[in-house]
């Protein structure tokens, strides 16, 4: 009897202090990612903060207060010029990007059987993303440059006798290589609301007198916009920072603000590029907190 | 669906345009990277067209250039350092996210993921300015694996939590009452089920290491890696060398990645055939 009555409550304070252990056990699987994520991520991109506020003298950082880098990069023309470029272009390669995988995406979905034969042509879309991201802008060289395939081609056949350089070092180039950059990630994105979309809604429609467009406008927009949206962010906001594809084919005329960073952390203006790559993670936390609500809807662990 | 043809007289046309413009956009997507694997066969010495011959000169080339095997060893170094932290971070983190009462669950999932959402740019730069302005490092191949491993974890953290959430929790309580603690519950139970998605995100690591071109020309100093080798040459214009060197690359990565997506889909069968 008195037995019982002492191990009772030592097997609760025995389970209670294991609670403890296990509430301490169930995080510390977090630890090593805190250390990764919070020193070389957070910190970092904190320290990108500060030094948008802090001075160079002398190639030296001094840590005086001052909105002057800001001040400085909209009293260049050439650089508000260039975010507006920046702007323009990923305004253009979004578009083109969307407006290319929507058709592809919708056949995709309604005229492909569901099986391994939609999985193969939706993995072969996905596949050059697997790629390396150099490669794949490299590749275009080939095709876009002075001595690339075009080029090439129309001079064999003796359309033109001398290179045509239209087709690469200007904007037109690098919007044609963004498309191909991010094309997967929309496709991916359109392809997981277009594929929860219920087609019977589609024949209802149309059974009570609708045209296909009208169905398409009224019944099938409105209930994969938080798709499209989705699609929107994951292309636009890498496009913001793009760097290396404006670098090999964009040329003078297709210069991006990831180009500008770049220059600035060159040549060792710290605190400019600073205020430049600052400008450019403010319009995306605006971005990704605008449409934060469309980015929740999706859980990306459902099995 | 084939009801629709009936509703609509136009359904069939559109429907052979619309298969015409997936026609046209695996033409895209496949057009420039054929050629480049076209063109490192080409005995064309300016890598382009006319096409003038096959050759297998160029990768001869590949093969024997010292600076092209130092980038390759560097980045094979880079790549196995980077798997290793992001493998070991990733599937820690990994439990929690997906097993603990975790207050602002969605908040920290995709504070996660943010590495991938943001440019790499500046994840280059501000490693850079910490590295090197704060923390007085001199740039390195660890440095670089540092950024790189802060890219690529993320992948592995939803690999392995996609995983975790599915498989049947009824598996280990039956592990529990039959008397196994945490450690067996861990090794016997857990972990084999979860060992595939371990390993295809290990293999994502390595893969997304060995082609990572932005972080690592901010953070490797004054080594290559092949991405980096290969940027530096394309500044000199297109070489044959180039596309032959290019072309093992998107053949490497092909082939990991493939291993990746197939390797938890064998393992499932197999399983089933030696259960049967």
């Amino acid at each position: 009897m008195s037995e019982t009555a002492t191990t009772a409550p030592a097997a609760v304070r025995g389970r209670s202090r294991l609670r403890g252990l296990s509430f301490l056990a169930q995080y510390t699987g977090f630890l090593p990612a805190l250390v990764l994520f919070g020193v070389f991520f957070a910190l970092p991109l904190g320290l990108i903060v500060a030094y948008s506020f802090w001075e160079t003298i002398d190639y030296n950082v001094v840590h005086h207060w001052t909105v002057d880098n800001y001040h400085y990069f909209f009293s260049v023309p050439t650089y508000i010029h260039t975010m507006w470029a920046t702007i323009w272009v990923s305004v253009a390669a979004t578009a083109a990007t969307i407006g290319v995988a929507f058709p592809f995406t919708y056949w995709l979905v309604r005229y492909v059987r569901r099986g391994a034969l939609q999985r193969l042509l939706l993995v072969l879309v996905i596949l050059p993303f697997w790629t390396s991201y150099l490669l794949r802008v490299y590749s275009w060289l080939n095709i876009l440059g002075d001595g690339g395939a075009i080029n090439r081609f129309l001079q064999w056949t003796h359309i033109t006798d001398h290179p045509l350089s239209f087709f690469l070092y200007d904007r037109p180039a690098v919007i044609l290589v963004l498309v191909y950059l991010y094309f997967p990630f929309a496709v991916l994105t359109l392809y997981a609301s277009l594929e929860r979309f219920d087609w019977d809604q589609f024949k209802a429609a149309m059974d009570l007198g609708a045209t296909p467009r009208t169905a398409i406008v009224r019944i099938l927009l409105p209930q994969i916009r938080p798709g499209i949206t989705t699609a929107v962010i994951f292309v636009f906001i890498p496009i913001l920072g793009e760097y290396l594809a404006p670098q090999l084919v964009g040329g003078a005329r297709g210069v991006m603000i990831g180009n500008l960073i770049v220059n600035f952390f060159q040549g060792a203006q710290y605190t400019r590029g600073a205020a430049a790559a600052l400008l450019i993670a403010a319009l995306i936390v605006v971005l990704l907190a605008l449409f934060r609500r469309s980015l929740e809807v999706e859980d990306p662990y459902r099995a | 669906m084939r009801e629709f043809e009936v509703v609509s007289p136009y359904a069939r046309l559109v429907r052979v345009l619309l298969g015409g413009w997936a026609a046209l956009v695996y033409l895209f997507l496949f057009a420039p990277i054929i050629l480049l694997v076209l063109f490192s066969f080409n005995a064309n010495k300016y890598g382009t067209f006319p096409f003038t011959g096959w050759t297998g000169h160029w990768y001869g080339q590949v093969f024997g250039d010292y600076q092209i095997k130092d980038a390759l060893y560097t980045t094979l170094r880079v790549a196995a350092e980077v798997t290793a932290i992001s493998t070991v971070v990733g599937t820690a983190a990994a439990f929690p996210l997906v097993r603990s009462r975790l207050p602002f669950r969605s908040a920290v999932r995709i504070g996660m993921t943010l590495p991938i959402m943001i440019p790499g740019l500046l994840i280059g730069v501000s490693l850079l300015v910490l590295l090197t302005s704060t923390f007085h490092l001199q740039l390195s191949e660890q440095t670089a694996v540092i950024g790189q491993s802060v890219y690529t974890t993320p992948f592995v953290v939803l690999l392995v939590a996609a995983r975790l959430q599915g498989f049947d929790p009824a598996l280990e309580r039956a592990a529990a009452d039959l008397g196994a603690g945490t450690v067996r519950r861990l090794r016997h139970v857990v972990l084999p089920l979860i060992m595939p998605a371990i390993f295809a995100g290990a293999l994502f690591a390595f893969t997304l290491s060995l082609d990572e071109f932005i972080i690592t020309l901010f953070l490797i100093g004054a080594h290559n890696t092949l991405p980096i080798y290969i940027y530096t040459q394309v500044k000199f214009g297109i070489t044959p060398e180039v596309n032959a060197l290019a072309s093992l690359l998107l053949a490497a990565s092909l082939i990991l990645i493939g291993v990746a997506f197939t390797l938890p889909i064998l393992v499932r069968r197999v399983r089933r055939l030696v259960r049967a």
